[in-house]
């Protein structure tokens, strides 16, 4: 549900839709809160503007006793003239003795991990901007029932999704946008890659969550569709003349995207042990598509089950917050014409200091891409001006070999400043 | 041959040695009441103090105020949630403002026990709740002057007191009571506490710092009896090594009023009040 408003007369609708729906919300005594934000980065490689970005964040509730109302609009500004408006939330709640159920288009969140996501798969990424937007930013909702069945300390919660949203990739203009490479020219046909919204094509997703004085687990199943779409390549193929007598040769590759179902199950946890969180997470992704060289798989793709899974553990050294995790991802039965790698091993830290009665945050955060030797290095300092007022200062450093994930953006390495007003 | 006089006389004997008697019974039940506090040990004090009785129950809106050296004020709003489980006690703390924490929430979990703490914190922009550890005790809650272990209820036998002496501040005699952590690592080499002696609720605390400087002194500004319980309405915390204080002041206190045990419960903590 996003919307790219180009003309000016749609933009001007926009601000006055605004303007009336704040004083609507007001008569009917909403609770409204939300932010302004500048973001400004440059690559400090040439000197360019890697984002000019200004964000209106409104957040409009409603809550009685037995039920609530949300909508959350985000506005955002890209350089001077595209403006964008998505509704990140828009959902009711009702509240019953023993269950909850909310419907409409929500984020939800799962799992115990930071920053990967492996059971943490009911709301797709955006990544328009790679992996650097905030975290409640980088998630889409999704247009779902849910419904949160409460025995004690533990939760079951269902959920159903009608129509299934796929992972947002970056446009072909964008710095995010990494064009791939083939030896003979590539047609895309993009026309299979929709999912018709009806009852056979919705996913499903149950979860049992529970809060005890020794350890928080979840266990969760998945009937979904895989976000990302499986590559279906169709060899076209001509004569070279050149040769006697001619032979076949490769002149031109026909790319089908799709998307698949995927059956997911897994589980986390998170404990405490002398003052050390543990956390763990893990998945099987049962049916998954994945590229191969052997001449003879279909469609150039083969389908496989994978594991993947994270360890972590979160502590204190002298008032410094730390924290660091290892995820990796196994394909089982694996070949050697699989483009992937069996093991696919990457890493994150976390080191954070808060200072001046916590108006001084000091931050670095890492992925550390262990298999692809590389690795996106966030460093940032934030000052709380007063209350809803914050000032941020921060780098985006990508190292490393340049067929890696993060290696593959050393040129969009850049500093960037956050200017944030809250309300 | 008794004479009015005589009456009257034996009856003023009678009336004297009565009043004696009871002169001596008060006197003996004072005596052995001072004597029985007098022989208090700094131990008892503070386990009289921490043992005072907080209801089964309560609620309360926390506003919290920092105040820096130059006089400018930061402004923090909690609605808080107290249980006692028996052998545990649930609190859940919703926060109202400033605007950049709204709907954030935290819960602890304590236990009679030495078992430590539970803690989790619920932020809206990561949709989750996330168990975090209790093992970081000594750090400054939302930028003020008060650690969370300065918040949390402190084992009694986690520090060895001592009676130093016997004080009058704000005209009420107190006891004053010394506590050293046993844990040679603990934030604080000592604290000074004066603890009334009729009610056994604490007044003034000192807190000296790992060099047995001077740290920080907490003022308790006003007490009152609410449904039978001594509540501490208004504290303040005053950091004299860096000249910047705190005041904790709690309004619409309610104390038994049967708070729901799914209060205390993820449901709540993502739902907010």
């Amino acid at each position: 549900m996003e919307f790219k408003i180009k003309t000016m007369r749609n933009k001007i609708i926009l601000l006055v839709g605004i303007l009336f729906t704040g004083i609507y919300v007001k008569a009917q005594k909403f609770d409204v809160t939300g932010f302004a934000r500048t973001y400004e980065g440059v690559t400090y490689n040439n000197g360019d503007f890697a984002i000019i970005q200004q964000t209106l964040n409104l957040n409009f509730e409603k809550r009685g006793e037995r039920v609530a109302f949300k909508v959350n609009p985000m506005v955002y500004l890209y350089n001077t003239d595209s403006l964008n408006l998505n509704i990140r939330e828009v959902y009711m709640d009702m509240y019953f003795k023993n269950f909850d159920l909310r419907v409409g288009k929500q984020q939800i969140v799962w799992g115990k991990a930071d920053g990967v996501f492996i059971t943490d798969i009911v709301s797709p990424l955006n990544l328009s901007e790679f992996l650097l937007p905030d975290f409640d930013e980088i998630r889409t909702g999704v247009i779902a029932t849910k419904l949160d069945y409460y025995i004690g300390n533990s939760t079951i919660e269902a959920i159903w999704i009608p129509q299934f949203t796929p992972t947002i990739r970056p446009d072909a203009n964008s710095i995010w946008y990494i064009q791939p490479e083939f030896p003979v020219p590539a047609t895309f046909d993009w026309s299979q890659s929709e999912i018709n919204p009806s009852l056979e094509n919705s996913e499903l997703f149950l979860k049992w969550s529970a809060m005890t004085s020794k350890v928080d687990f979840e266990l969760m199943g998945g009937y979904t569709w895989d976000d990302n779409p499986a590559m279906h390549v169709q060899k076209q193929f001509g004569l070279d003349t050149i040769t006697m007598p001619p032979s076949p040769m490769l002149t031109g590759l026909a790319i089908t995207p799709e998307h698949h179902r995927l059956t997911v199950a897994g589980g986390s946890f998170s404990t405490e042990v002398k003052g050390v969180i543990f956390r763990g997470e893990a998945a099987y992704y049962n049916g998954k598509y994945f590229q191969t060289e052997d001449p003879t798989a279909e469609d150039a793709l083969v389908q496989k089950d994978y594991l993947n899974y994270v360890a972590g553990i979160d502590f204190n050294i002298a008032n410094v917050k730390l924290s660091a995790q290892f995820i990796q991802k196994y394909i089982l039965d694996y070949n050697d014409m699989m483009l992937d790698d069996e093991f696919h091993s990457t890493a994150t830290f976390l080191a954070r200091y808060d200072m001046m009665r916590e108006t001084l945050h000091l931050e670095l955060f890492s992925y550390i891409g262990l298999s692809d030797k590389d690795a996106l290095i966030r460093p940032k300092v934030t000052y709380d001006f007063d209350d809803s007022f914050s000032m941020l200062l921060g780098g985006n450093i990508f190292v490393g070999e340049r067929e890696g994930q993060f290696g593959q953006y050393q040129d969009n390495s850049m500093i960037y400043t956050k200017i944030k007003y809250n309300f | 041959m008794f004479t009015l006089k005589k009456i009257r006389i034996n009856n003023l004997k009678l009336i004297n040695m009565k009043t004696l008697k009871l002169v001596v019974v008060v006197a003996l039940i004072l005596a052995t009441s001072i004597k029985a506090n007098a022989q208090l040990t700094g131990r008892q004090i503070v386990e009289k103090a921490y043992n005072l009785p907080t209801g089964d129950d309560q609620t309360s809106i926390l506003t919290m105020t920092l105040i820096n050296k130059s006089g400018q004020t930061r402004v923090r709003k909690i609605q808080q949630y107290t249980k006692d489980f028996g052998n545990m006690e649930k609190s859940i703390m919703f926060f109202l403002s400033p605007a950049d924490v709204k709907n954030t929430s935290f819960m602890n979990w304590s236990y009679d026990s030495d078992k430590a703490d539970d803690q989790w914190i619920y932020l809206p922009a990561l949709k989750r709740v996330k168990r975090i550890s209790s093992d970081s005790k000594s750090d400054y809650f939302m930028g003020s002057d008060f650690t969370y272990d300065d918040l949390g209820d402190r084992k009694l036998d986690a520090d060895v007191h001592k009676l130093l002496r016997e004080e009058t501040i704000n005209g009420k005699d107190c006891y004053v009571v010394e506590s050293i952590s046993k844990d040679e690592d603990y934030m604080y080499s000592k604290t000074i506490t004066w603890i009334r002696k009729d009610n056994f609720v604490g007044m003034k605390k000192e807190f000296y710092d790992e060099d047995g400087e001077l740290l920080k002194i907490l003022t308790i500004k006003k007490v009152e009896k609410i449904d039978g319980f001594w509540i501490r309405m208004h504290s303040e915390m005053n950091n004299v090594q860096k000249n910047h204080k705190t005041s904790i002041v709690l309004t619409n206190i309610k104390v038994n009023t049967g708070v729901s045990t799914s209060k205390f419960t993820e449901r709540m903590m993502m739902r907010g009040i």
